[in-house]
């Protein structure tokens, strides 16, 4: 019996001392997986999405380097989505209404005013401050950015436009002209080399889709402005409305653009361009490559005309790299779009097709930048290029506010003011 | 003798009356999700300022609907929708009608022809608005060009830049990709008469106009009907082609109701007002269908 007892204590000792080291194994067996599992979620990398459209989605230069960031960071992985540029927007909205908005987007500068106005996008200058090229960033391209004098900065600038004007040298040349410098000699060589029986004019005016940023940078070099010093839209001032009308003019008095220019868009005006139809167009790098292979040594470019030499302007635009507020990775999010706009990217960007203006300093000096002519007098307008204001409403005015003002403008239907007051009631709303 | 008791054959009745309500739940369901919450959910954002991007909702009653009623924009959109889908399906059904009633006959080829009518229709709408947008270019245009070669150069013209050519040019290019589905349709309708019917005609003496209109005609009346139908709610409601090629332009002169809600929602972010711009169309679009269903149903046609 006491032998039973024994047995029975021991039993009893021997489950406790069992259970004790089991608990005890388990436990460090869970604290050793825990670990495990943590010291795994450490070593994967932190999954970042990104937006973004190409002008020439023939080649896709965004996943090359989205390629080159991943195999050398092994902390972030992103993954990349690419959506047509004319659905860009509309997916965004579509994306922030149902709360599937990604970590990270291309966009442009005039979004910002509509998405940061409505907390969409995260405030990026406590990452700035830290970023090693933060000075090679001129301060005027942050302010891209940035919705107001006093606001944070949105958006981290990764490339340029300047509106210039190419312009056909064969035409130029048979007609005996010299290429414009002033809106007077503009006008005056569209004139002469304007042959409607013969298919030939003056200038490729765009009236369609995305005309807006034309119109705006010839508005600019005569001298309007879309908002003055006070941040009040002027853009139905007197002096606008006169400029406004020398540009109806060009189409509906001296007919120097073709009939369809009502509504061409960047399709018809390049192959007008390209195959002599047109003898000018204002466009910016972006279709340099395109147009350099095939009109080669015939085609010219020189700064966009102006109605006062002595203070030039033109339209500058911004694409840039966004955070959207909704991102739990917003340090991870920083580390890939600072290096998108960083020299090791933006030499392979703008090199490219897709090649826009670098937007640092040190890169744009490079001899690549600075020998060929084209990108010489783009790099040079930036001094005095202009870009849209950062207000709501310029996601109205250029979605269709401007292209149905302007029609019925170059219609006949609405006076100049008329469609300058339709803009300026537009730009005035806030979403 | 007693009556035998019936008792089981009532619960069996009861049974049969509610039996196929169980078979039909699951498509309900279905039907009442994917349709029915959205168009739920559509009327009631009609009575709402909401701005996609801030996710704010304001109630603003039917303000939204007296807004779009007072705009000056909205009535061309209505008018140009009025134009644009009774033009259209107008001359789909003629050309269609006819389409069928040549692949109904018999000669050499008839089976590749009948194959190669449905490229259009076949063909995705980014791609036909921009085959089209060639063909009818100013500077390069087929169109143009051959007008001029014939001598007709004066006709010759900016066919999407100006009011008066837009929306017909438009409707030309939805015309060009309809009509194979309404032959096609109408070309299956009249396969199914019998040969018997038509050969009596002959004997007894019906020229071949008389034996169309008299014999072919009414049996495919019914799909004449139900084609016509589906075709004036999916143009009325197409805005891709539009989009594409003019925007609406130029200026408003082809804005429709579907194009004019999309610019409200997308490019001003009034999502209330273009959700009010879609219910004023699919209520028009209700009316229409269910005084043609009834139309339809009073003639008897549904039933043949």
């Amino acid at each position: 019996m006491k032998a039973f007892n024994l047995g029975k204590k021991s039993i009893f000792l021997a489950t406790i001392a069992f259970s004790s080291f089991t608990l005890l194994g388990s436990i460090g067996l869970t604290q050793n997986s825990a670990f495990a599992q943590t010291k795994k979620e450490v070593s994967k990398p932190v999954t970042v999405t990104y937006w973004y459209w190409l002008d020439d989605p023939s080649q896709n230069t965004t996943q090359e380097l989205i390629n080159k960031f991943n195999a050398t960071h092994p902390g972030v992985h992103v993954v990349g989505r690419l959506i047509p540029s004319s659905n860009f927007q509309q997916t965004l909205i579509n994306a922030a209404a149902s709360g599937s908005l990604p970590d990270t987007s291309r966009f442009h500068d005039w979004w910002v005013g509509q998405f940061a106005t409505n907390k969409l996008l995260a405030p990026l200058d406590s990452y700035r401050q830290h970023w090693a090229f933060n000075k090679d960033i001129a301060q005027r391209y942050w302010n891209t950015g940035k919705t107001g004098t006093n606001s944070p900065i949105y958006m981290i600038p990764n490339e340029y436009i300047t509106f210039y004007l190419y312009y056909n040298k064969a035409m130029f040349s048979q007609a005996h002209l010299t290429p414009p410098k002033t809106f007077q000699q503009f006008q005056t060589d569209a004139i002469k080399l304007t042959n409607p029986a013969k298919h030939r004019y003056g200038f490729a005016m765009r009236g369609g889709s995305g005309g807006q940023d034309q119109w705006f940078a010839f508005m600019l070099a005569g001298g309007a402005e879309m908002v003055n010093n006070q941040g009040n839209v002027v853009i139905n001032s007197t002096k606008a409305v006169s400029i406004n009308q020398w540009y109806i003019n060009l189409f509906e008095k001296y007919k120097v653009a073709p009939p369809s220019a009502v509504t061409d868009s960047y399709a018809q005006l390049l192959a007008d361009f390209e195959n002599g139809t047109v003898a000018m167009f204002a466009h910016h790098i972006g279709s340099y490559s395109l147009l350099k292979q095939a009109l080669g040594n015939k085609l010219g470019v020189i700064p966009l005309p102006q109605s006062n030499p002595k203070h030039p302007a033109t339209l500058g635009s911004m694409n840039g790299n966004v955070i959207f507020n909704s991102s739990t990775n917003k340090a991870a999010d920083w580390t890939w779009i600072s290096w998108l706009s960083s020299p090791a990217a933006i030499n392979i960007l703008d090199r490219s097709v897709n090649a826009q203006l670098p937007v640092l300093t040190s890169v744009a000096k490079e001899p690549y930048f600075q020998n060929q002519l084209a990108w010489k007098i783009a790099i040079d307008e930036e001094s005095y290029a202009t870009d849209w204001p950062p207000l709501p409403g310029v996601g109205a005015v250029s979605g269709h506010v401007w292209q149905q003002s302007m029609d019925q403008a170059l219609l006949g239907q609405v006076s100049s003011k008329q469609m300058v007051d339709t803009i300026a009631t537009a730009l005035q709303q806030s979403n | 003798m007693s009556l035998p008791n019936l008792s089981y054959l009532k619960n069996q009745t009861r049974k049969n009356k509610f039996g196929p309500i169980w078979y039909i739940i699951p498509s309900t369901i279905v039907v009442a999700g994917v349709i029915g919450y959205p168009v739920i959910h559509a009327v009631i954002l009609s009575f709402y300022n909401y701005n996609p991007l801030s996710s704010s909702l304001t109630f603003v009653g039917i303000a939204n609907y007296v807004n779009i009623f007072g705009d000056s924009v909205f009535h061309q959109a209505i008018l140009h929708s009025v134009i644009w889908t009774l033009g259209v399906v107008f001359f789909q059904l003629i050309f269609g009608l006819i389409g069928a009633v040549i692949l109904n006959q018999s000669f050499k080829g008839r089976s590749v022809v009948r194959g190669l009518v449905l490229i259009p229709w076949a063909t995705p709408s980014v791609l036909a608005a921009l085959i089209w947008m060639w063909i009818l270019d100013d500077n390069y245009g087929v169109l143009n060009h051959l007008l001029t070669q014939v001598g007709l150069s004066s006709l010759a013209q900016a066919w999407f830049s100006q009011s008066v050519t837009a929306l017909p040019s438009l409707m030309l290019i939805d015309l060009w990709q309809g009509i194979p589905f309404f032959a096609v349709m109408l070309l299956a309708a009249m396969q199914s008469i019998s040969g018997d019917l038509v050969e009596a005609a002959k004997l007894d003496g019906a020229n071949a106009f008389r034996t169309f209109w008299s014999i072919k005609f009414p049996i495919i009346l019914p799909t004449v009907l139900i084609t016509t139908m589906l075709r004036i709610i999916w143009t009325a409601s197409y805005a891709d082609l539009i989009l594409i090629v003019t925007q609406g332009g130029p200026g408003y002169a082809s804005l429709t109701i579907p194009a004019d809600a999309y610019f409200t929602a997308y490019s001003d972010l009034n999502y209330g007002g273009a959700t009010a711009m879609a219910v004023v169309q699919a209520v028009v679009l209700f009316i229409v269908v269910i005084w043609y269903l009834r139309l339809i149903s009073k003639q008897g046609i549904l039933e043949q």
